[in-house]
């Protein structure tokens, strides 16, 4: 028998996946030389940012004035602007996806809209007719960043939606005796949670980097403030950006890592920074999900 | 030995037994229904007795799906109604109709574990913790799959979970149960054990069952009786050896099993009616259709329908046939042979006696003397 086995491994077996390994080896090469090319082209301006700011300007950053209300102002636009997106998109895009599917295109095509009209249209038609109770309270930009992040926020659970059988999963849990509220909160949802992460994390970005817009409403937003400081102190308002590029990084990376524990414990689907910003993109790319 | 589980199970359970002995009927009456200018239902009515399996068999399009989403509530029908024990619940939502379901497709909720998805619908119904685990541990019993209690849909295979998905359905009691396609992602060795698992667990549960499939191997083997549909239409409904036998229309004979189309000439004249085929004259079959009536009136060409069982042939020199083709199926053959004027038919043969005939060779094919189906002439095809 073990002869047998022999033999025929010999003669068959390590011709036919050679050429693949060959090809699946040079495949690796040219991924780490572009992931270095990447690499060096995002590190650089970093590692520059740092030189120039030096290590003491990160201490004196928490010092200056405006800077905790500006960082203050931004977390809260990103929790309400996050809160209100799921809360009109998630029941938006489940209803299109079972009741309206033949909409879904054009739905596709409104929710990008946001991404071309310019920031400064937007902004100065909205302050023109905003009522006026709302004039000046982080309602008003949240509300505007509502729309901003509509496009990311309904390709994410878009693409939530499309990875598993929707309708089955509705009419399963009706034929069982579940009402709507109920099939939502315990079917719909625990199955769209990576998607609702993504969405959640693009948002997040999303607020915590806008500037056109607060600045011409004129909200100190942690943006906003850094371009302000950097009239007159330079190193700081660098350390201050470089800083508020890890904190949105660390913040990311908590999001991800909390959501993700008890789908990674059920075995369900992985989530890792990468794996929540692949929906959202495979959707523009008109790629299916697996 | 699963049939040895799901006795032990539901013997255990004896309420539930009793309580079923009532069982549910489920009535139909005259449901249409039209999507745009399609008519997937045109007045389709049927009785379902308590505790039986009625299997709506047929091709795809036919109303058959359209007809159990409406008894199930995701769908409303334009005209007709659905009776549960003589109640109208056209009104009823789906998720109050008390109505277990497996779909065609896996349908667990990959969020939660086998027995957190069995216990759903107890959860639902407000029943205690301890009191649905106990429930969901006996109906994954009598599926056996207790070993597979706290893995995710997504360690199962297809046919566990289909199976938990079938105690999923059975865990709330229902009234009535409705099966759509469940074994038609499966492959043919998990088809046949579920397929008879289904069915001893339905009868031994004594649950109303409304099933729908294309296959009428598998409506055949598990239903009491059988309704073939076309066109948004009940053709025929039956006990599956009626429906074989005895088909009321050309389209349930030649839909259900294997069936050959022999020309033959029409003598309109007799009382029976009879027909000349393969060089003898056969009665015609007695209660006639109304579908071959209208289109079959007097004399002249028509088809003759037989199962490849009816026809008998032998080897003869300068026979009426000559054998081109040989499929073993076990204890039968089944021989191909090409009559004068391109016309095939398949013959079963024993496969002691069909192994001594080889291809080529010249066979006399002839039709036992009994009363025949006869269908309009169609074109032969080659």
């Amino acid at each position: 028998m073990a002869t047998v086995a022999d033999v025929e491994s010999g003669t068959q077996a390590p011709t036919p996946p050679a050429r693949p390994a060959a090809r699946r080896r040079s495949f690796a090469v040219w991924r780490w030389v572009i992931l270095l090319i990447a690499g060096v082209f995002f590190l650089i301006p970093l590692y520059a940012g740092l030189r120039f700011a030096g290590l003491k300007a990160f201490g004196k950053v928490f010092t200056y004035p405006g800077f905790g209300s500006a960082v203050g102002l931004s977390l809260r636009l990103a929790v309400i602007t996050t809160v209100l997106t799921l809360v009109l998109m998630v029941p938006t895009t489940v209803y299109v996806h079972l009741r309206l599917p033949q909409i879904r295109r054009s739905m596709e095509g409104i929710t990008i809209l946001p991404l071309v009209i310019p920031p400064i249209v937007l902004i100065i038609g909205v302050l023109k007719v905003a009522p006026g109770f709302l004039l000046g309270t982080p309602y008003l930009l949240a509300l505007v960043y509502v729309i901003l992040a509509m496009p990311f926020a309904y390709r994410s659970l878009d693409a939530g939606l499309r990875a598993f059988d929707l309708k089955t999963m509705v009419e399963a849990s009706n034929s069982l005796g579940a009402g709507w509220p109920t099939t939502l909160w315990r079917v719909v949802l625990p199955n769209i949670r990576t998607a609702m992460l993504s969405a959640t994390v693009l948002t997040v970005a999303l607020v915590l980097g806008e500037f056109t817009m607060a600045s011409l409403a004129l909200y100190v937003t942690f943006p906003v403030w850094i371009v302000q400081f950097e009239q007159n102190a330079g190193p700081v308002t660098t350390a201050a950006s470089l800083l508020a590029l890890f904190i949105t990084w660390i913040l990311l990376m908590l999001i991800v890592t909390v959501g993700g524990r008890s789908a990674r414990k059920r075995g369900g689907a992985q989530v890792s920074l990468f794996s929540v910003a692949a929906p959202a993109e495979s959707s523009q790319t008109m790629g299916e999900p697996e | 030995m699963t049939t040895n589980t799901a006795r032990d199970a539901a013997a255990a359970d004896g309420t539930r037994q009793a309580g079923q002995t009532g069982g549910t009927s489920v009535s139909l009456q005259n449901l249409s229904r039209s999507f745009g200018t399609t008519r997937a239902l045109d007045g389709l009515s049927l009785e379902i007795a308590p505790g039986e399996l009625v299997a709506l068999l047929g091709p795809s399009g036919c109303g058959k799906t359209t007809a159990l989403r409406i008894v199930a509530g995701f769908e409303s029908a334009d005209t007709g109604s659905v009776l549960v024990d003589g109640k109208d619940i056209s009104s009823v939502a789906a998720a109050r109709r008390d109505m277990g379901m497996v779909f065609q497709s896996y349908s667990l909720f990959p969020n939660m574990n086998t027995l957190d998805n069995v216990a759903f619908g107890l959860r639902m119904r407000k029943q205690g913790s301890a009191q649905r685990r106990k429930r969901a541990g006996e109906l994954l019993e009598m599926v056996g799959l207790v070993d597979q209690a706290q893995q995710y849909p997504h360690q199962l295979s297809g046919g566990q979970q289909q199976r938990v998905a079938l105690a999923r359905a059975l865990a709330i009691e229902p009234r009535v149960l409705r099966l759509d396609e469940p074994l038609s992602a499966l492959d043919a060795k998990v088809r046949l054990q579920l397929r008879e698992q289904i069915r001893t667990l339905q009868q031994r549960l004594g649950t109303t069952t409304l099933f729908v499939t294309h296959d009428q191997e598998e409506a055949l083997s598990m239903a009491d009786r059988v309704g073939v549909m076309r066109q948004g239409k009940l053709v025929q409904i039956a006990a599956p050896d009626v429906l074989y036998d005895d088909p009321a229309t050309p389209f349930v004979a030649e839909f259900v099993g294997v069936m050959n189309r022999i020309p033959a000439e029409l003598q309109a004249s007799g009382n029976p009616r009879t027909v000349t085929v393969l060089g003898s004259t056969v009665p015609v079959k007695g209660e006639e259709p109304a579908e071959t009536q209208s289109t079959v009136g007097g004399d002249g060409p028509v088809d003759v329908l037989v199962r490849p069982e009816g026809l008998t042939m032998q080897v003869m020199e300068n026979g009426n046939g000559i054998v081109t083709h040989r499929t073993f199926l076990g204890s039968v053959t089944r021989v191909r042979v090409l009559l004068s004027g391109d016309v095939a038919v398949q013959i079963d043969k024993p496969s002691s006696e069909a192994a001594a005939v080889a291809l080529g060779t010249s066979v006399s094919v002839t039709l036992p003397p009994e009363p025949v189906l006869i269908a309009p002439r169609r074109p032969v095809t080659p």
